[in-house]
């Protein structure tokens, strides 16, 4: 399969063609690259991964504590997911989780959590809350669990292999729809001040840094506040969880994908009266939950996510 | 009138902002006058439990029977699975203030 997506920029920053081509992607196992605005995607399966790039492993909304019809196992899915991390043939560098670890953000759910990450081969996990993670306690225990090293709600960067990581918070001042606020957007404008254009970016957080669907919250209020100091670089991927979906959207030097979740799928927006757990037939379930193994093209576009289901259609 | 509009200043510049308490807590979930993952809040205070036409409440919420006061909204709030088990929020407020806050809020929602 290959297909080319030319892209225009309507008012709201929604390019709907393509948003309708990668909805009928979602879940086939699809690289993404681009070149000179083009975006094209070939199926491929890990194997493809060419040894010495950068390699790692999303994975997202797991919500241990949920126990509703929509998925009464999320320790057992999340168990897969892991099991399908462990067998990829090339093991990745590091994971992020971008968020919602917990349903209710109770002691016995990180717990859960922590040990079923354990059975990871890769031990390096990066993370950002979600909003079940921190509207309990505004994410005390989350960063009592996860928060070393970090700043303010919980944000924080590193760098690997020349590319600069940004894990950003946009969850506990939540107003309507996620919100970064003026202090976090501060710290990533000093954060960024020293990298070179060049430099790959990787900006990662749980509510989508694109607005999926305002009626929804699907959006962050101020994302454009930091996509703007975005601008000047030549190669920014952005990671979002909280949709249980896979969309994908390419906007000039910007790369968006939200990944699956490894608990339950959410509808598509306008499919539902109203966003939630969505309850699918026993056999469609691990269809529509999954990991995204995300690696490098060039310096100079945007990463490639790979998106496969726990159960392959 | 004036009666309300005392009530309505004392929800926003009491001790706690019961819109902003609103905003920070509930709108993950919520909106006043939309369907999101928790059904549109707006006027619920007096209103029977699992009453929106539409919304996939769970049985357990849809038969219990609360009408939602301040007493109800209170428990609900500090733990719903204490109040009504089975139910479905995925949620709880722990600081007393913010609840007489957000519930004031809620009460004075149908006049906002």
């Amino acid at each position: 399969m290959s297909k080319l997506i030319r892209h225009n920029h309507s008012a709201d920053g929604i390019d709907r063609r393509g948003f309708l081509e990668c909805m009928a992607w979602a879940g086939t196992g699809v690289i993404w690259t681009v070149s000179g605005g083009i975006l094209s995607s070939t199926t491929v399966s890990g194997k493809t991964i060419a040894p010495g790039g950068l390699h790692f492993v999303q994975i997202s909304d797991s919500h241990i504590g949920f126990n509703k019809p929509a998925n009464p196992d999320v320790n057992g899915t999340l168990q897969a997911a892991v099991d399908q991390i462990n067998s990829l043939p090339v093991e990745p560098e590091f994971l992020i989780h971008t968020g919602d670890l917990t349903h209710m953000a109770r002691a016995n759910e990180f717990d859960t959590m922590d040990q079923i990450l354990q059975g990871l081969k890769q031990k390096q996990i990066f993370t950002v809350p979600g909003e079940h993670d921190t509207a309990s306690d505004d994410g005390k225990l989350y960063r009592e669990r996860y928060g070393k090293n970090t700043k303010g709600d919980g944000w924080y960067s590193f760098d690997h292999k020349g590319i600069h990581f940004v894990g950003l918070v946009n969850v506990v001042k939540l107003e309507g729809l996620g919100k970064l606020g003026a202090a976090q957007l501060a710290w990533l404008a000093d954060d960024l001040k020293a990298r070179t254009s060049s430099t790959p970016i990787v900006l990662f957080a749980h509510i989508p840094l694109w607005t999926v669907s305002a009626d929804w919250g699907w959006g962050t209020s101020d994302a454009e506040q930091a996509l703007a100091l975005l601008r000047r670089f030549s190669s920014v991927t952005v990671l979002n969880g909280h949709i249980h979906q896979v969309m994908q959207k390419i906007e000039g030097n910007v790369a968006f994908h939200t990944a699956m979740s490894t608990a339950f799928p959410q509808p598509k927006p306008g499919s539902a009266p109203a966003p939630g757990p969505m309850k699918v037939p026993d056999d469609r379930l691990r269809k529509l939950l999954g990991i995204s193994e995300v690696h490098s093209v060039s310096t100079r576009s945007p990463l490639a996510v790979i998106d496969s289901p726990l159960v392959k259609e | 009138m004036l009666t309300t509009l005392i009530m309505l200043l004392f929800a926003q510049t009491g001790t706690l902002d019961g819109k902003a308490v609103f905003e920070k807590r509930c709108t993950g979930c919520h909106a006043l006058d939309a369907q999101r993952v928790g059904p549109k809040l707006r006027g619920v205070y007096g209103r029977k439990a699992g009453a929106i036409a539409g919304f996939p409440y769970s049985d357990e919420l849809k038969t219990s029977g609360r009408i939602w006061d301040a007493a109800t909204l209170d428990k609900w709030l500090a733990d719903p699975e204490t109040l009504i088990p089975g139910n479905d929020m995925a949620f709880r407020m722990q600081s007393a203030g913010e609840r007489a806050a957000v519930i004031e809020f809620l009460k004075l929602s149908e006049q906002h």
